[in-house]
């Protein structure tokens, strides 16, 4: 069941690489050079404090999934269970805009 | 389907789809009287430009990157009960996974693309990852939770089944799926990577080929991202007389229809107001709606008398 399935994801990507590569080779425009100055500079973004808290987030974004698949078989024992995880998450967006976590810097 | 015609038949959807958005948008956006077009800026085919700085690997690699993004979500798209190229039994998952294929591809474009507009359009394209990823995640639980499973034919079988559109139990979670949506494809009002202000980012930076590859990838995330809207919230391939692919067609174009529409209604959006939006308002709704969909299937909605084959436990 799992080979078929992802034999097809690989096939597809092999021909979508395949159908890239054979139009680059039949149609080739003249090339215009941009002049360019070169931009690998240190920028200053923003959002490195958001980007850590993202990360936890994803995580138990995640972790929802099995979850949410099993619930309605299980019921009221799995919906607490997730009613306190969701009350954890709440009290974790409410530290991180307490502490001033939810800015653009 | 074999291996092989499965393989075809992803590419000639996401090719038929893609081209459809692709020429239908600029009119969607003009009736809407849009003047910034964001990725659907048309491609100009007698300049091809290649930024004297270019990294030739990422440069030339990105776009194959995030059409292969939209390929591999096409697959776990249904067209019908047995219409679809791979039912993938993590479905969903993989879905949210690989769609984001697009996101690694901008930002290894634009890195390599080596302008100021593309290397911003790389900055740019990662903090919106950080906005839309989470609250679209919890948009995505709503429709799981009701229908044990995360195969999409699953999910529209359920929704048969229990005669019930999840539309109707789910509407803010719907609304969620529209606005992290909209982020997700980087369409108006979210479209600050694509930006006329950065040149476009990398559009700006590529022409001839890559320029094809980008703007069909991009098109196709647009079509992709509403077909996925139509499996969870409408019912998907399933309804009368019309055949189940046309059924999912008219749904896909009506929840692009009122992507477009909607993103249209409000001025454009920086990436700060992005993230303040989705992780003051976005996450926390999203994670009420969680709750809401719970106790609405604890209370018997949705849960219709169907097999549950390789889902539940």
């Amino acid at each position: 069941m799992i080979v078929p399935t992802y034999a097809v994801v690989a096939l597809a990507g092999l021909m979508t690489f395949g159908f890239a590569l054979l139009g680059a080779a039949l149609w080739r425009p003249r090339v215009q050079t941009l002049e360019v100055p070169d931009s690998w500079k240190q920028y200053h973004f923003g959002f490195a404090t958001y980007a850590l808290i993202f990360l936890a987030f994803d995580m138990e974004m995640i972790f929802m999934y099995p979850w949410a698949v099993v619930f309605a078989g299980i019921g009221v024992k799995a919906f607490l269970d997730m009613l306190v995880f969701i009350a954890l998450l709440g009290g974790g967006i409410a530290y991180a805009w307490g502490m001033g976590g939810l800015k653009w810097e | 389907m074999g291996i092989v015609w499965a393989s075809i038949a992803t590419l000639g959807v996401l090719l038929a789809g893609g081209l459809l958005t692709w020429w239908l948008e600029p009119r969607l956006l003009k009736a809407f009287g849009s003047t910034e077009p964001g990725p659907a800026a048309p491609l100009d085919i007698r300049k091809n430009p290649r930024p004297s700085q270019a990294d030739p690997l990422t440069y030339y690699g990105a776009p194959i990157i995030a059409l292969f993004g939209v390929v591999w979500a096409t697959v776990c798209l249904p067209w019908g009960p047995a219409l679809i190229p791979a039912d993938v039994n993590i479905g969903l998952f993989y879905f949210i996974v690989v769609v984001d294929f697009v996101v690694l591809a901008v930002a290894l474009g634009g890195w390599g693309g080596n302008t100021p507009g593309s290397v911003e359009a790389c900055y740019r394209i990662v903090a919106q990852l950080a906005a839309y990823v989470v609250p679209l995640g919890l948009a995505i639980i709503g429709p799981i939770m009701m229908a044990r499973s995360l195969s999409t034919v699953h999910i529209v079988e359920a929704q048969r089944d229990a005669h019930l559109w999840y539309i109707a139990p789910q509407l803010p979670g719907f609304v969620l799926y529209l606005v992290t949506g909209l982020m997700q494809v980087y369409r108006a009002p979210f479209l600050e990577p694509f930006a006329a202000c950065i040149d476009r980012g990398v559009l700006g930076a590529c022409g001839g080929w890559p320029g094809v590859l980008w703007r069909l990838a991009l098109a196709g995330l647009l079509f992709v991202v509403a077909a996925m809207g139509a499996v969870l919230f409408l019912g998907g391939y399933a309804g009368p007389w019309l055949p189940g692919w046309l059924w999912m067609l008219i749904k896909t174009l009506a929840v692009m229809v009122l992507m477009l529409w909607l993103g249209h209604r409000v001025r454009l959006r920086g990436t700060a107001d992005m993230l303040a939006l989705a992780w003051k308002f976005l996450i926390p709704v999203g994670l009420a709606n969680v709750l809401l969909v719970g106790i609405l299937i604890l209370l018997g909605v949705g849960q219709g008398p169907f097999p549950l084959v390789g889902s539940a436990p």
